[in-house]
């Protein structure tokens, strides 16, 4: 009969190894009835949590062969099929503390997440008497944000939040502060989007690891824009962050390129790009990468280009 | 020592809306344990909604109509004056959720939209999708981070501490440390959950609804009011027991045996797929018994059948449930039908709470809300859409209740703790050094086992001796269960071995409730008495642990304005 081996990540508190198990292949089952029958029968001392069983209490994420996902509606056939093994390793998620086993402490993140104020900061329409009127285009805003279970998936991918944890803001915190900042009810949303502009917004890396592996497709990638977006209509154009964007939106709105010479001095200044990156830049033009004389000229079709963005402001008024 | 003015035990709707209240105005030291981190209790699993009159769809329903409606669907076992005051309050409360910030799905009109559900006269089901719950749990959630509510997270409840029939405080497991602490407390709410994974399998519930406040309430010599009432919800997915909304049925869903016929016809030929829950349960059963399901044996089923909704309706009413049914049952109900059974789902009995209107119990200082007890609004079977509401209405009652209770009481006696704590300490070091034994997964299966077959949805007097016979005898081979962890930090073998020593008790009261009562009533139908019995049974259950020892008494229903009538759909 086929085995899948299991090579699960224990902690006691004080030390770390790698178990294995080996498990007698079923058709059709979850990576939590993997996890539970590997402690049930044969090892009651492997710890990890589950409680709902279908994708609703966000407990039971774990990664698998260095990716997270949510033991309980993760497929077993179509974790094997992805990775082509039987051989599975299992660890606790990353960007969070390890209490025991595959078993994670999240009361450290919900301190973080007070930051963005994350409940409603109800405007004067409504009492807690009477509650509120809102649309039901306004409630769509909300409801795909509101279906945060709080997993750590996004937060155990984030690239950024792997190399930065003190200064970046996990994903599904970044979720909250949109939910409320787009919630018609909540009067206040620059008290949720100023702590996220202040903890780094701009240095999300696009990788797309949050937004790929969300157990409830929440668009995330799409709300870090708007929110960036939104801060910058707060007027705080006054950062990297927001010169960066700018800087790629005039060049190729001018020339329908990128001016990479000049692309870190509209961002960081003249008198940092000269003290910092000087360095950089000639070793670049030694090997070839630059050429400090070519100015780029517009692109074939640049009436095109400018069209785009024409049409794309029409669409966002 | 730990000291507090009110610890609520369950951090879902009932223990975090207990919480806020009884922390408003921030005068008294209130602490949640939790077993679980917050966001993942049980109250997050509640799909199709909250009822409330709210009149927003029909301005001819009233909060009189949803009392009369609860009454008759609870066949008449409900207390009146407790139903009429959840009622007539519920709609300040939906207002109130909304002002926390709930995503409510809306009307045309900008107001929160309500939906038809099983038993209800009126659509009067506030919903937020098929996600009711969970946004609910969230947003109070929130609130109480808004509000600073200290929470002890991880922390498992293994004792209420009472002395001359007072409340001392209670001692409590946290999982991390190993460690068993004494806590102080002048007063508690219970808002631990239900208990039906005294099923195992065959549950909607999540694998740690063991009733592990009720039990110790129990042990600690509160009766369970009315406990043989359990209600086993239509639509689990046939082969994981996993909820379908009642949603399902209430926005249009067809039930079909194998021949192909909607036997609900024979049923409720009225309300049809909108009959309640035990009603709709029975159905299915019967169905199956009589050779028109699909399989065969435990494996048996029939179908909902939701194509004619369209994918546009299901996507937008429905999304979780077509999630649910492709995951695992790997059914796409914009398809195909979907394969279902009654699972276990909701205990309509529970901690005897005497004061509607404080939620306290026999035993002062101890207060009580959510499944966990009963008040009882719900007698005999449980509304769809009446158990959200009631846990985050008593919660905010028994929060109050409890706010008053620690004004007036003082703090417990230390050594009485210390005592207990200790007991405790002795039976975590037996179990940790414990090399061999009896499985207590194999207790537990046979618990459920015997339970499914024996005390399920059809009873009989023979059945149900047997499954007493067989609970009194896993009880003995509890006292020689083998968990297999040793370690003190962490150890979840334990907690599941306290679990199952909860679930043991619990089934047992459960089952005593259901021989004595010789009659068929809501959720708790007998074949060998067929029909409802008002001279003698329009009564509580109430039963009682003293020592080992298991009794029972009856408690007159409370009726004020609905005479029992013959219960129509």
């Amino acid at each position: 009969m086929e085995k899948i081996s299991c090579k699960i990540k224990r902690f006691n508190g004080s030390e770390a190894w790698y178990q294995e198990y080996e498990v007698p292949y079923e058709k059709g089952k979850t990576i939590l009835w993997l996890l539970t029958t590997i402690r049930e029968e044969q090892d009651p001392t492997l710890n990890f949590t589950s409680a709902c069983r279908h994708a609703i209490c966000g407990s039971c994420a774990v990664r698998i062969n260095g990716n997270a996902f949510l033991a309980c509606n993760t497929p077993l056939d179509e974790v094997i099929e992805t990775f082509d093994t039987m051989t599975l390793t299992f660890e606790p998620l990353q960007n969070f503390e390890v209490v025991k086993d595959l078993v994670i402490v999240w009361e450290p993140k919900m301190e973080k997440m007070k930051k963005v104020k994350p409940w409603l900061e109800p405007t004067a329409n409504g009492s807690k008497e009477t509650g509120f009127l809102q649309t039901e285009e306004e409630f769509h805003q909300i409801a795909a944000p509101t279906d945060c279970i709080l997993c750590g998936v996004c937060a155990s991918e984030c690239n950024q939040l792997t190399v930065n944890q003190d200064g970046y803001l996990e994903p599904f915190i970044l979720n909250r502060a949109y939910r409320f900042a787009v919630d018609s009810r909540d009067g206040s949303p620059e008290e949720h989007l100023r702590p996220v502009l202040e903890n780094e917004l701009w240095k999300c890396l696009h990788c797309m690891q949050c937004v790929s592996k969300c157990p409830k497709s929440i668009p995330l990638t799409d709300e870090i824009a708007y929110l960036r977006s939104e801060t910058m209509k707060m007027g705080e154009m006054n950062n990297q962050g927001a010169k960066h964007a700018y800087a790629f939106h005039d060049d190729v709105k001018k020339k329908g390129r990128l001016n990479e010479t000049m692309l870190p001095i509209k961002t960081d200044g003249l008198v940092h790009t000269a003290m910092t990156k000087v360095p950089f830049a000639l070793r670049m033009i030694k090997k070839g990468k630059i050429n400090p004389f070519h100015f780029p000229k517009e692109v074939e079709g640049i009436a095109g280009v400018r069209a785009l963005y024409e049409y794309a402001k029409e669409v966002k008024d | 020592m730990l000291a507090f003015d009110v610890v609520v035990v369950g951090a879902g709707g009932a223990g975090m809306m207990a919480a806020l209240s009884a922390s408003e105005g921030k005068d008294l030291n209130v602490a949640v344990i939790s077993k679980v981190f917050p966001t993942r209790s049980h109250t997050g699993a509640a799909q199709g909604g909250i009822n409330a009159a709210m009149r927003n769809r029909d301005n001819t329903d009233s909060t009189e109509k949803h009392f009369r409606d609860t009454v008759k669907g609870s066949d008449f076992l409900a207390d009146q004056d407790a139903v009429e005051f959840f009622t007539s309050k519920m709609p300040s409360v939906i207002a109130e959720l909304d002002y926390y910030g709930v995503p409510f799905s809306r009307d045309q009109n900008g107001r929160i939209a309500q939906r038809p559900f099983g038993g209800a006269s009126s659509p009067r089901t506030c919903y937020s999708a098929d996600k009711t719950g969970h946004v609910i749990l969230h947003a109070l959630y929130e609130q109480c981070l808004k509000n600073n509510v200290q929470f002890l997270n991880e922390w498992f409840l293994l004792s209420t501490v009472v002395e001359d029939g007072k409340l001392e405080g209670l001692v409590a497991m946290d999982i991390r440390s190993g460690k068993i602490h004494p806590i102080q407390t002048k007063s508690v709410v219970i808002a631990s959950g239900g208990f039906g994974r005294i099923y195992w399998s065959r549950t909607t519930n999540a694998i740690n609804m063991t009733g592990d406040g009720t039990a110790a309430c129990f042990e600690a010599g509160i009766p369970l009011k009315d406990p043989e009432f359990v209600q086993f919800h239509p639509t689990g997915l046939a082969n994981t027991g996993i909820l379908l909304s009642e949603a399902c049925r209430g926005e249009g869903g067809y039930l079909v045996n194998k021949d192909g016929e909607r036997f609900m016809k024979r049923y409720a030929p009225e309300k049809m797929e909108l009959g309640p829950r035990d009603l709709v349960s029975r159905s299915i059963e019967t169905e199956i018994r009589e050779g028109r399901g699909f399989g065969e044996g435990m494996t048996s089923y029939v179908l909902m059948d939701l194509r004619h909704l369209g994918e546009q309706k299901i996507m937008e009413r429905l999304p979780q449930v077509r999630e649910l049914a492709m995951e695992f049952e790997g059914v796409d109900i914009i398809k195909e039908p979907v394969p279902i059974r009654p699972s276990c789902h909701y205990m309509m009995g529970g901690i005897h709470v005497t004061d509607h209107e404080t939620c306290s119990t026999p035993i002062d200082g101890i207060h009580a809300a959510g499944e966990c007890c009963s008040v009882s609004i719900h007698g005999a079977n449980r509304l769809g859409g009446n158990s959200v509401a009631d846990v985050v209405f008593y919660g905010k009652y028994a929060g109050l209740g409890a706010k008053a209770s620690a004004k007036r009481r003082q703090l417990g006696n230390a050594q009485r703790l210390a005592g207990e704590t200790a007991k405790w300490e002795q039976e975590f070091q037996r179990i940790r050094e414990k090399q061999s034994g009896i499985s207590m997964f194999d207790i537990r299966n046979r618990l459920a086992e015997t339970m499914w077959y024996n005390v399920g949805i059809f009873r009989t007097e023979q059945d149900m001796k047997k499954a007493y016979d067989t609970i009194n005898q896993l009880i003995n081979e509890y006292e020689d269960a083998y968990a297999g962890d040793p370690a003190e930090k962490y150890n979840m073998a334990f907690i599941n071995y306290v679990e199952l020593g909860n679930m043991l008790k619990l089934a047992k009261a459960i089952t005593l409730g259901a021989i004595h009562r010789k009659e068929s009533r809501g959720s708790h139908s007998r074949a060998d008495y067929p029909a409802r019995d008002d001279a003698n049974f329009l009564r509580h259950t109430l039963v009682y642990k003293d020592g080992e020892n298991y009794r029972h008494e009856y408690l007159p229903v409370t009726i004020t304005k609905y005479q029992p009538e013959e219960r129509k759909y």
